[in-house]
């Protein structure tokens, strides 16, 4: 403080500092009240749903979300949502960026909050492990949906994303009758989705020996760096390529948009992994050849429907595959309406 | 006056790199010397180049711009938008984009200017304001369904030059003259140099900041639009780590991070730098564990190198 004066004294233009700090605070008190007038607003509009819900003794699951700004989270969320409210629980959805050390504060708060149930959405295999020790050692049934933590849960619900690796692969090997080159856009390095899709893949791979993959690139997830990619590989591979593997839609589309303009997409095979809607869309409109569905809509619900099942006590699946299925032109009318 | 002499002195090491880069690279591959391919490297820069041209204002003025790549994605979005109706012309969705930049950009520059506060933090909170507003906008998912004449800003071409390497071209232009001829450039150089200085000498410090961060926001709307129009869609996430790509290229080009040095030719240059080397290593067919490696290793050699090349010519001894 007293270096403060010191400064203050210091200061020629004392009577003008004084003006700028008034203006200050007149500023930071209207943040302030802003700010707190809208989280009040927020709180109001919570507790009124929150009253209701309590009066008719609702059972509570804690939801902890990887990252509500992914497509397929999103979906994930909708029929999670859809699901609760036909069964007539409360979800209290967290958001955890992409964080694992937020997730496990996020499980705390359910834990804490004693939520019935939690359906956890991991960040990361090691990292959001503690999330899952904690809830079962509270007492609180814990259900992993999507991916995989190294604690086991309660029950689990998910997909291989092996399988749909295999499946990309597969239809790439008979549309190619078994014999041609391929390149390979893989996701993000290290991930998990990366690592198991190009497994599922590889495996198909070896049963065709006639089938050479030119190139393995990551575009990491990304629709530019995919279209940046595939120019690339068209300048060193040109007429060569036969087919390519994108390990998501997005890295597909762009793979789909470089071949378009280079004139060669009648050429080649393009096949992708998720079924986004634009993905679909090009489906439909012969530009893509084929995408694999990752079912969201399964998952999500079928994730609430064991955790009530869980919380009533009954029977249930300790684990739950839900299968991903090939989206191609013939059936692609099915999931556009979806 | 010292800005004066600093900004004239040439990249020779720069370029130098960039030539013995291609050569080595055309001698590796038959591919990569071939008109086809320097017109995609040519469009792959383009996004960066014009980020880079942007962010050298704001560096001039020995500022920083951390939210270019959440305003790519935020002008993005509302380009695709706009672009989404068949009754709005296309060339509104490029001024909308702009505009939602240049707003920004705007911001940035009045905190930083009238509030004083650090560049760093004000456009790092714009970073994740940016970023939320995009995802708010979009509902978090991608905005498709665009029209034909809006895809051609990046997809058409004009004499074999691809658009967007038009839209640099132009962009670098103006910023060029702009920032070398103008008495408001010059003015850019003198505040980076020493801004109390130039304070004294009757220098509206508070207007060319505000001048500096708001265009470096323009830019960065320009650049969301040519992406958005490159890959058909408004992506809430697209542009992750793209300030840090234009900050590298204008400093690789030779701008100064503490203000006053450095000019667009060298930007631009360093944007190529980066885009021939990962088109290269991609035609190389290099692992993408190496990629990273290399490239690392080669733009630090490149600014290494340059920077030599610059303390002999001004024969500078410490």
């Amino acid at each position: 403080m007293p270096y403060g004066v010191i400064l203050w004294r210091a200061d020629v233009n004392q009577v003008k500092l004084y003006r700028i700090m008034k203006i200050n605070i007149k500023i930071t008190t209207t943040l302030v009240l802003t700010i707190l007038l809208m989280v009040c607003g927020c709180k109001r509009s919570g507790q009124n749903e929150e009253s209701l819900k309590t009066q008719s003794q609702q059972k509570t699951i804690g939801v902890s979300l990887l990252n509500l700004s992914s497509e397929f989270i999103v979906m994930l969320n909708k029929a999670m949502n859809e699901k609760a409210k036909e069964l007539g629980v409360r979800l209290i959805v967290y958001d955890a960026q992409r964080n694992a050390e937020k997730q496990v504060q996020q499980v705390e708060t359910f834990i804490a909050q004693k939520v019935d149930a939690i359906i956890l959405n991991p960040c990361e295999v090691e990292a959001s492990s503690p999330s899952v020790k904690k809830a079962i050692a509270a007492g609180i049934p814990i259900i992993n949906v999507n991916s995989e933590t190294r604690d086991e849960p309660t029950a689990f619900v998910g997909s291989r994303d092996e399988e749909s690796g295999k499946i990309a692969m597969e239809y790439i090997a008979k549309r190619l009758n078994g014999k041609g080159n391929i390149v390979i856009m893989q996701g993000f390095m290290g991930q998990a989705a990366q690592i198991k899709r190009d497994q599922g893949a590889d495996e198909v791979l070896k049963k065709y020996p006639e089938i050479k993959v030119l190139a393995r690139q990551t575009a990491e997830w990304d629709r530019a760096k995919a279209v940046s990619l595939m120019e690339n590989w068209i300048q060193s591979h040109g007429n060569k390529i036969n087919a390519v593997f994108a390990h998501n839609d997005e890295m597909a589309m762009g793979a789909v948009l470089a071949l378009e303009q280079a004139k060669m997409k009648s050429n080649v095979i393009v096949v992708g992994i998720d079924a986004i809607a634009d993905a679909l869309k090009a489906v439909k409109e012969g530009r893509l050849d084929a995408t694999v569905f990752q079912d969201a809509k399964g998952q999500g619900a079928t994730a609430v429907e064991i955790a009530v099942k869980i919380i009533n006590k009954q029977p249930f699946e300790k684990e739950t595959y839900i299968p991903f299925r090939l989206v191609t032109k013939e059936n692609v009318d099915e999931y556009l309406r979806k | 006056m010292e800005f004066l002499k600093n900004n004239n002195i040439s990249r020779y090491g720069l370029i130098a790199v960039l030539f013995i880069f291609i050569i080595l690279l055309s001698f590796l591959n038959e591919n990569f010397l071939t008109l086809n391919n320097i017109i995609i490297v040519a469009r792959q820069v383009s996004i960066n180049g014009i980020l880079a041209i942007g962010v050298t204002y704001v560096l001039l003025t020995g500022g920083v711009d951390l939210s270019l790549g959440s305003l790519v994605a935020l002008s993005g979005v509302v380009s695709a938008f706009v672009a989404r109706s068949a009754e709005i012309p296309v060339f509104f969705a490029v001024l909308t984009s702009v505009f939602v930049g240049a707003c920004c950009g705007f911001f940035n520059g009045f905190v930083v200017s009238k509030g004083k506060v650090a560049p760093f933090i004000v456009t790092l909170g714009m970073m994740t304001i940016a970023r939320g507003l995009a995802l708010v906008i979009s509902g978090g998912k991608p905005v498709s369904g665009l029209k034909e004449s809006f895809l051609t800003i990046s997809g058409g071409s004009f004499l074999g030059i691809p658009n967007p390497v038009l839209i640099m071209s132009a962009a670098g232009i103006f910023s060029f003259v702009f920032l070398r001829y103008t008495k408001y450039g010059r003015y850019i150089y003198a505040i980076g140099s020493n801004e109390a200085t130039a304070y004294v000498c009757g220098v509206n410090v508070v207007g060319v900041k505000l001048f500096a961060y708001t265009i470096c926001g323009a830019f960065a709307g320009l650049a969301g639009v040519v992406l958005a129009s490159r890959i058909t869609t408004g992506q809430p996430n697209a542009g992750i780590a793209y300030e840090l790509d234009a900050i590298a290229a204008a400093v690789i080009g030779g701008t100064s991070l503490s203000g006053g040095v450095g000019g667009i030719g060298g930007a631009i240059l360093g944007a190529f730098l980066m885009g021939i080397i990962n088109n290269g290593l991609d035609l190389l067919n290099v692992s993408s564990y190496y990629q990273q490696i290399i490239k690392g290793f080669i733009i630090i050699c490149a600014v290494w190198s340059d920077t030599m090349a610059r303390r002999r010519e001004s024969g500078k001894v410490i």
